[in-house]
C-alpha cells in the first residue's frame, strides 16, 4: 500500500473511495465540475477547512474529500461525517517535512501539495480514529 | 455502558484533542479539554458564579467583578474547548468569515447592551428567564444553546477581546455594559436548563432541557429503520443536505443548526433532536429557499444506539454540536423522524411530520436551494460577503430572544438595529492589516491572551454608554 499523504480523519468508515484528485481553487471551478456529471469520478481537494466552498460538491455526492487545513471540529469535518463522505483533513505529504501551521503564511506548504495531488488517482482510507490515509493506486 | 461513566462525579472524561489552554492562569498547570478541563476551571473561580446558582442569583441586577472575571475566564476557556481545533480550518475560499466575524464581534460589543437593557426594560428580568424556559416545550427554535452562548461568549468575550487587540478600548472600559449583557445571558441560559448550571460545559457536555411531554411527542412518531436499508439512507441523506443548507444560508455559521440531548430512552438508547435552519426570513438572500419552498425549520430526531456504536463519551457542546467517540454515530442510529415548523412562529401545535416515503422531494428542494444559493454568493463581491457575514452574526445572535420579547421591531426602529455603527464602519479597513483579522484575532481568541481581567478594584459603574 503505497501511502502518499495523511491527515486528521473526519470520522471512521469502511468506505474506500478512489478516484482522480481535483484541485478545486475557487467557485468557479466547483460550479464547473457538478456541471461536467463528472464530479463522482474526482476525490476532490480544497484549501479550507469550511463547509459553503464544497457545499454543491457534497450536496451532489462527491466520493471523498482532502482539505489542506481543518479538523474534524470544522463546519467541513461536520458535514463530511453528516454526509458520510471519507474526508482526510490537513493533509500532508509522508516524504515530506512541509507541515500546515495555523495563522501562518502556508502558501508553500499548499502549492507544494497541490503540485504533488492534483491529478493523481488515489484511495482514500479512513478506518482510523485519527489518521485519514490517501493511498496511491497504480 | 462506557459513555454513562462520565456522568459520575470525579471522572475526568476523555481529550478530544491534545492541545492545552493556559489563558489568564500562567504559571499554572495548563488545562485540558472537556470534563476535566471544566472541574478545573471551576475550581480556579474567586467566586460561585460557575456553580450552580439559584434563581434569585440570576434575578439580582449585576454581577460582582469577581462574579465577572470568573465568567470571563470560564467563557475563554469554553470558547478554546470547542472552537479551537476550528482554528485550524484557514480561508474559506468563498465567504471572508475571519473579517465578518471580527467585525461582528465588535458591532456587537458596542450595540447590545442598549438593546438588551431595553429589552429587559420591556419583559423584565423574569421574563428574559422566560424567554430561555420557552426553548423547552418548542422544537424549530433558535432559542438555543448556540445562540444564547453567542450573547456572553461572542457579543462580551470574544467582542471585548477583539477591541482589546485593536487597542480601541482598556480593560477597565465598558464594565457597565459587559454585565448587561452577561446578566442577559445568564438569564436566559438559567431559564432554559433549570438546573443551575447555564452551560452544557458545566454538566459534562448534556443539554437535555426538553419537557417530558415534547420528548413523547417525538419519539411516539418515529420511524425504525436498519442501518443500510433505504429509509436510513433517505434520513441520513436528508439530515445531512439540509444542515448543509442550513450552514449556507448562515454564511457558513452554526447558527443554522441547534442539537439538544442526549436524552436517554428506556431501552437504553439516546436521543438527539436537531433543529436545521434552512430559511431564515430576516436574511434576504433566503429568497432562494423560499423559491423551493423550504421551511424555517426542519426538526431532524435521530435515536442512537450507544451500544451499537461502543459509545465511550458524547458532547452536545455549548455552541449545538454533537460530537461523540468514537466518532461516527450514523451507522447507529436505530429510528428517526423528520418535522417541519414552517415559520420561526408557527405555533407548535401545528408542527408536523414529514413521512419518510415525502423525503425524497423534499431533498430536492433543499438540493435546489443549496445550489442557487451558492451561485448567488459566487457573485457576490467580497464587501458584499463580509457585510452579510456580519449581520448574521450581529443580528441573528439575539434576534430570537428579541423576537420572543416582542422588542424587534423596536430594536429596529428605535435603535437602528441594522445600521452599522461608524466605528465598526471604520473598522472594516484596520481589520485585514498586519494580519489582525487572519492571525492576530485568533491568536489572541483561542489562546486565551486577550480575554484580560478586569481590575478588583474596577468600579461596576464604568461606563462608556450615553445610556438614553
Amino acid at each position: 500500500m503505497n501511502v502518499i499523504a495523511e491527515g486528521f480523519n473526519s470520522f471512521e468508515t469502511n468506505k474506500k473511495p478512489i478516484g482522480t484528485i481535483k484541485y478545486l481553487p475557487d467557485p468557479k471551478s466547483v460550479i464547473a465540475l457538478i456541471q461536467s456529471g463528472k464530479l463522482k469520478e474526482h476525490i476532490v481537494l480544497a484549501q479550507g477547512g469550511t463547509t459553503t466552498f464544497l457545499a454543491p460538491a457534497l450536496s451532489m455526492g462527491c466520493s471523498g474529500v482532502i482539505t489542506l487545513s481543518g479538523a474534524p471540529e470544522s463546519h467541513l469535518g461536520i458535514l463530511s461525517r453528516e454526509f458520510q463522505i471519507p474526508c482526510v483533513m490537513t493533509t500532508y505529504l509522508k516524504d515530506n517535512d512541509s507541515r500546515y501551521v495555523t495563522g501562518g503564511d502556508n502558501k508553500a506548504h499548499f502549492d507544494l501539495l497541490i503540485k504533488a495531488l492534483d491529478g493523481k488517482r488515489v484511495q482514500l482510507s479512513c478506518e482510523g480514529g485519527e489518521l485519514g490515509q490517501v493511498v496511491l493506486v497504480d | 455502558m462506557d459513555y454513562q461513566k462520565r456522568y459520575q462525579p470525579g471522572d475526568d472524561g476523555l481529550r478530544f484533542q491534545d492541545l492545552l489552554y493556559v489563558g489568564n492562569f500562567k504559571g499554572m498547570p495548563p488545562v485540558p479539554d472537556g470534563i476535566l478541563g471544566d472541574r478545573m476551571m471551576k475550581e480556579r473561580a474567586k467566586s460561585n458564579v460557575l456553580q450552580k446558582v439559584s434563581k434569585e442569583d440570576v434575578l439580582r441586577d449585576q454581577f460582582t467583578i469577581p462574579e465577572l472575571n470568573d465568567l470571563n475566564n470560564y467563557l475563554a476557556w469554553n470558547i478554546w474547548d470547542v472552537l479551537v481545533m476550528r482554528a485550524t480550518e484557514g480561508v474559506s475560499g468563498m465567504i471572508p468569515r475571519q473579517e465578518y466575524e471580527i467585525l461582528a464581534f465588535m458591532h456587537e460589543f458596542y450595540r447590545w447592551p442598549e438593546i438588551l437593557r431595553m429589552t429587559t426594560d420591556e419583559v423584565g428580568a423574569q421574563g428574559v428567564m422566560d424567554i430561555g424556559a420557552s426553548a423547552r416545550t418548542e422544537i424549530g427554535t433558535k432559542i438555543n444553546c448556540v445562540h444564547d452562548w453567542c450573547i456572553g461568549a461572542v457579543g462580551y468575550g470574544m467582542g471585548r477581546c477583539g477591541l482589546l487587540a485593536l487597542e480601541v478600548i482598556q480593560p477597565n472600559d465598558y464594565i457597565e455594559e459587559s454585565n448587561e449583557i452577561l446578566k442577559f445571558m445568564q438569564r436566559v441560559l438559567w431559564g432554559k436548563r433549570q438546573d443551575g448550571w447555564i452551560l452544557n460545559s458545566q454538566d459534562a457536555y448534556r443539554c437535555q432541557i426538553h419537557e417530558k411531554s415534547i420528548i413523547d411527542r417525538l419519539t411516539s412518531q418515529l420511524d425504525r429503520m436498519e442501518a443500510d436499508s433505504e429509509d436510513h439512507d433517505m434520513v441520513i441523506r436528508f439530515n445531512a443536505a439540509a444542515e448543509l443548507l442550513s450552514f449556507l444560508d448562515h454564511y457558513d455559521c452554526r447558527l443554522g443548526l441547534g442539537d439538544t440531548g442526549p436524552y436517554p430512552l428506556p431501552n437504553g438508547n439516546i436521543l438527539i433532536i436537531r433543529d436545521l435552519f434552512t430559511n431564515e426570513e430576516a436574511f434576504e438572500w433566503s429568497d432562494v429557499c423560499d423559491h423551493e419552498n423550504v421551511p424555517h425549520c426542519y426538526t431532524v430526531v435521530l435515536e442512537i444506539d450507544p451500544r451499537h456504536m461502543k459509545l465511550d463519551e458524547i458532547r452536545v457542546n455549548d455552541i449545538s454540536t454533537t460530537f461523540t467517540r468514537p466518532k461516527n454515530y450514523i451507522p447507529s442510529i436505530q429510528a428517526a423522524a423528520v418535522f417541519v415548523r414552517e415559520k420561526w412562529d408557527t405555533p407548535m401545535s401545528e408542527v408536523y411530520k414529514v413521512p419518510v416515503k415525502d423525503l425524497a422531494k423534499r431533498l430536492e428542494g433543499i438540493q435546489q436551494a443549496t445550489f442557487k444559493l451558492y451561485s448567488k454568493l459566487a457573485r457576490q463581491s467580497r464587501r458584499t460577503l463580509i457585510t452579510n457575514g456580519q449581520y448574521v452574526y450581529y443580528i441573528d445572535m439575539i434576534l430570537p430572544h428579541l423576537r420572543k420579547a416582542g422588542t424587534y421591531d423596536k430594536a429596529c426602529q428605535d435603535y437602528n438595529f441594522w445600521e452599522i455603527d461608524q466605528r465598526v464602519s471604520n473598522y472594516y479597513y484596520d481589520i485585514t492589516k498586519r494580519g489582525f483579522a487572519q492571525s492576530t484575532v485568533p491568536q489572541k481568541i483561542f489562546s486565551g491572551e486577550g480575554y484580560l481581567p478586569f481590575d478588583e478594584k474596577a468600579d461596576r459603574r464604568r461606563s462608556k454608554y450615553f445610556w438614553g
